[in-house]
């Protein structure tokens, strides 16, 4: 889903992986995991759709490399409980598929072992840490670690980075009042850095920040996609944005 | 509660400032106290959460037997067990018992299922008085406020708040120092402790083998609550029941550290019966309450019976980020935030606590911290499913229907993705006025969508695409 809104950092997941020696094939007739169903109350929507694509993936044995923590936390650790009450056979099908799913952060660092050659001008940096990235796919480690690994970027942690920016998917629509108080605590604490760059790695909290930074009408500071932002830094091309 | 009400309420508390300023101070200071203890304390803190986890589902499995164990043993220590399994039953107990005696006005400690029955309310309108010796507790009855969290009640209000609440009620100078709110808070109390005939108290576990009930607190008034009174009693809910003394200490070591980031609470208190022959103090009667309210309809829940591992220490509101914006009074139970999240609707239904399963973004932080490994935001998800059946909302259920279709039928999904930015004027024009999007709109501004993914990705060399 996040081709739609902001295809670029899709995009530049997929070329970061080639850089570092991927070779990458993608199913055309690849859809949603199924979060939106699944976060609502909807598990046996979301079942179908699960099923649709372990069956999609089915015909190789191949990692698949997700480009969100959110995507990948569902694909690859909450899919099973959807199939808690299935036979053995369906549950064995569900965990060889579960087994395949990683975040593009851990590909990059645990199998390709990515070296990033930083060619950027020196610039601080903070990080927007995502809950579902840090808590069900577990790869906050691997993506700050990418963005550490940048010579040119000072990293600047962010003030209780723990805090959950109020995404949450269809919570941001059905409690947007909530949501809101939410994104400005969180947009209080990148201000109290002084840093005007804040990577995130999750098109969901991005949307929600950068939205939110607009709508208050707060332009100095701009948020950008983790994958975007470090393939510009190796490729040595200016931010804009 | 209905959706124009719930609306409002979330949205006056959202507007109270000072409560959300007064909140989001304690609550990160208790997130850091925690924090601190655990690094300084603990050697093996997951470690124990998987032993406290193991402790409260073995007494959950054999609860029937526990309860039993429990009466058999604390009736031999003199203690008065009764049995309520509703709200009702537990405050007519508590009534007939005052009635016996002639007691128009008790003194309570502090006591969640007092909350969860409406017990103050009940009593009042039988004509006995009910008085609440916690300070928090005080803080509220003098401001005819309510809980705004299930250890910490009057967290929402500041000194200078309380000096203004003591100042208009009990007849002193106003004062912001907190040394002498506590006098004054003290001074009135002692008060009302010399002429008490009867104290209420919670319990925080029942030890079946030993048929006592264990009480922790920090001001001491349990403990006057409990043993100056000629009667006392006590409220419990029976998933508090555990087998042993060895595993009520296993779980009290990590109830404090999750609440306040104490090691130890500044009382203990172990109850096991009346005074006895030959003893100089404490109560004639120890009567204990245990209540049901559906606890047992929960424990035969092949989820929800998780819920029932809690022991009440706050943690997973001190860390929930819509807990601290919004505050305990949205949630319109006395179990505010994630525990209450999930135990509110099954004690008061879906029709009337439903309405709080949209106050959880799923972070999950909630579960990270539970010392029980509760997992809650599993356990909020089940309820939001539980509640698209049972209080259907259609529109919801078209969307997700609708969205679920074409999630597996990639034509029509490519075909939406390829002709989004065709609807870019129409979304940002119209979406403000959307059922949808209107929320989102009104405080965010709507992204620009993007279509040529699939062109842009084909321009990428060597990337294969099948099917």
């Amino acid at each position: 889903m996040g081709a739609a809104a902001l295809p670029d950092s899709t995009l530049s997941a997929v070329k970061l992986l080639q850089h570092f020696g991927a070779e990458i094939i993608f199913k055309r007739r690849q859809t949603c995991c199924g979060q939106p169903a699944f976060n609502t109350g909807y598990p046996q929507e979301t079942k179908q759709i699960a099923l649709y694509n372990i069956a999609l993936f089915a015909d190789n044995d191949y990692p698949i490399v997700v480009p969100s923590g959110s995507c990948a936390g569902l694909m690859g650790k909450e899919y099973p409980e959807l199939f808690a009450h299935d036979d053995a056979q369906t549950q064995q099908m569900v965990q060889r598929f579960c087994a395949r799913i990683l975040d593009v952060s851990q590909y990059l660092t645990n199998v390709l072992q990515a070296k990033l050659e930083d060619k950027g001008e020196p610039l601080k940096a903070t990080f927007h840490v995502s809950c579902h990235a840090l808590r069900v796919q577990h790869c906050v480690p691997n993506q700050k670690a990418l963005l550490q690994a940048l010579n040119n970027v000072e990293y600047v942690p962010l003030p209780y980075e723990e805090e959950c920016c109020g995404f949450g998917g269809t919570f941001s629509v059905l409690e947007p009042e909530i949501s809101n108080a939410m994104v400005s605590e969180k947009i209080k604490h990148i201000q109290e850095t002084g840093v005007k760059v804040v990577i995130a790695a999750d098109n969901g909290c991005i949307l929600n920040i950068s939205g939110a930074l607009k709508k208050q009408g707060i332009e100095d500071i701009k948020v950008y996609a983790l994958y975007d932002f470090i393939l510009k830094r190796i490729m040595g091309e200016t931010l804009n944005g | 509660m209905d959706k124009r009400a719930h609306r409002k309420l979330v949205h006056d508390n959202l507007e109270n400032k000072q409560m959300r300023c007064n909140l989001s101070a304690a609550m990160h200071q208790l997130q850091q106290n925690r924090a601190a203890l655990i690094a300084k304390k603990y050697v093996d803190w997951q470690g124990l959460r998987n032993h406290a986890k193991a402790v409260k589902n073995n007494a959950l499995m054999d609860l029937p037997a526990l309860v039993e164990m429990f009466e058999k043993n604390a009736t031999q220590n003199g203690i008065k067990v009764h049995y309520a399994s509703s709200a009702e039953d537990a405050c007519a107990i508590v009534l007939a018992i005052a009635k016996e005696h002639q007691i128009s006005s008790i003194l309570k400690g502090k006591s969640m299922v007092s909350e969860e029955i409406g017990l103050n309310a009940y009593l009042q309108a039988h004509g006995v008085k009910a008085e609440e010796s916690d300070l928090g507790e005080l803080i509220l009855q003098l401001s005819h406020d309510k809980p705004m969290h299930i250890v910490t009640p009057a967290v929402h209000r500041n000194r200078y708040e309380v000096g203004k609440i003591f100042a208009s009620t009990l007849n002193v100078p106003e004062t912001s120092d907190i040394q002498e709110l506590n006098s004054i808070a003290r001074t009135h109390l002692r008060q009302e402790f010399a002429h008490l005939k009867m104290g209420l108290s919670g319990v925080n576990f029942a030890i079946a083998e030993k048929g006592a009930m264990w009480l922790i607190e920090n001001e001491g008034n349990g403990r006057m609550c409990t043993s100056s009174p000629d009667i006392h009693v006590a409220l419990c809910g029976i998933e508090k029941i555990v087998r042993c003394f060895e595993d009520a200490a296993a779980l009290i070591h990590l109830l404090t550290p999750s609440a306040t980031g104490q090691f130890i609470p500044a009382y203990n208190n172990i109850i096991s019966g009346p005074r006895r022959e030959g003893e100089l103090d404490g109560p004639r009667e120890v009567h204990v309450v245990l209540l049901d309210h559906g606890r047992s309809f929960m424990l035969q829940d092949p989820d929800f019976y998780q819920a029932l591992r809690c022991i009440r220490c706050g943690a997973c509101m001190n860390f929930c980020p819509v807990f601290d914006n919004i505050g305990g009074h949205s949630y319109h139970s006395p179990y505010p935030g994630p525990i209450g999240t999930v135990v509110s609707p099954n004690y008061y239904g879906l029709k009337e606590n439903g309405d709080m399963l949209t106050f959880c973004s799923l972070c999950g932080r909630c579960a990270e911290v539970c010392p029980e490994k509760i997992p809650l935001p599993d356990l909020i998800r089940k309820l939001r499913a539980k509640l698209a059946v049972n209080e259907p909302n259609l529109a919801q259920n078209a969307s997700m229907k609708a969205f679920a279709k074409a999630a597996q039928s990639p034509r029509l999904w490519r075909f939406g993705m390829q002709h989004l930015h065709s609807f870019n004027g129409l979304i940002h024009a119209a979406g403000p006025h959307l059922p949808v999007l209107e929320g989102w709109a009104a405080y965010k501004e709507l992204p620009q969508l993007k279509t040529d993914f699939y062109a842009a990705l084909q321009q990428i060399p060597a990337v294969q695409i099948e099917d």
